[in-house]
């Protein structure tokens, strides 16, 4: 008997692609900035992304504000040593979590295209 | 909301930057002993400042843009003194034989243009990163 919802397996790997996505989008931004003074690295923060979306956001001028505005889900990357010009970036890091990022997605990519394959499957009636 | 569509963009935003920066040397070092500029004065080595921004988007619209690109805030001239040289010859020496040279120093720009060359490639590196990953993505389709 299968125990486990095919529903639950594809939300679990679109979640992965997509973590994998927040983390390339910040490390390439990090990567832009390599020669921006004073630039503090950021790694996405999922707690933080979490909280902001559970709170409630400000859609009008007379609503009351939100007390954490921060809803992008960036938090700078923690006991990252900063350069000279105040700068936090490490190329090498940047690289190493955009390679790793590549990895968890292509790997929830292959899963998901062998879900989907036998999805297709059952819709031909195996044909 | 992330995108890497955004990413690209941070990304390119760079490539464009460190170009800049690499024409800013370049120029530097081919007015390393220009006496004369636009104004008369001798020339002065000019410095690319740059500038965190979000990049530009459907996203930074709505104010929660997650990809930080870079920007040139200005191109600024170094105000630091010029360098003289002692050559009586010279058409630009004042009365006690000195020329005022560009306050340029080779060694800096070959510093500065390396630097902008690594952070280029580091930068291209990322594009071709990125591009892998839309077209994993994109594999989802077919079949």
């Amino acid at each position: 008997m299968n125990t486990i919802d095919d529903a639950a397996l594809v939300e679990a790997l679109r979640q992965q692609m997509t973590k994998s996505v927040a983390r390339q989008v910040a490390a390439s931004g990090n990567l832009a900035n390599v020669d921006t003074p004073n630039y503090k690295a950021v790694e996405p923060s999922f707690a933080d992304a979490l909280k902001g979306q559970l709170q409630m956001t400000a859609t009008r001028a007379n609503h009351i504000n939100p007390a954490n505005p921060n809803t992008s889900g960036m938090r700078e990357i923690k006991d990252a040593v900063a350069r000279r010009d105040g700068n936090t970036v490490e190329l090498d890091r940047e690289l190493l979590t955009m390679q790793r990022a590549n990895g968890d997605f292509a790997a929830a990519q292959t899963a998901l295209a062998a879900k989907f394959k036998l999805v297709r499957y059952a819709i031909s009636e195996s044909k | 909301m992330a995108t890497l569509s955004s990413a690209i963009n941070a990304a390119a935003s760079a490539l464009s930057v460190e170009r800049t920066r690499i024409e800013a040397a370049v120029s530097n070092l081919a007015n390393a002993e220009s006496t004369r500029s636009v104004n008369g004065q001798p020339y002065r080595r000019r410095d690319v400042v740059l500038r965190a921004e979000p990049v530009e988007g459907f996203d930074a619209a709505l104010g929660r843009s997650a990809a930080t690109g870079v920007k040139v805030a200005a191109i600024v001239e170094d105000q630091s003194e010029y360098r003289r040289r002692y050559e009586p010859s010279h058409p630009d020496a004042d009365k006690d034989g000195f020329v005022s040279l560009p306050n340029v120093d080779a060694p800096q720009e070959m510093v500065d243009m390396v630097g902008a060359a690594r952070a280029y490639q580091a930068n291209l590196a990322a594009i071709g990163i990125i591009r892998e990953m839309v077209q994993k993505a994109l594999e989802l389709g077919k079949g």
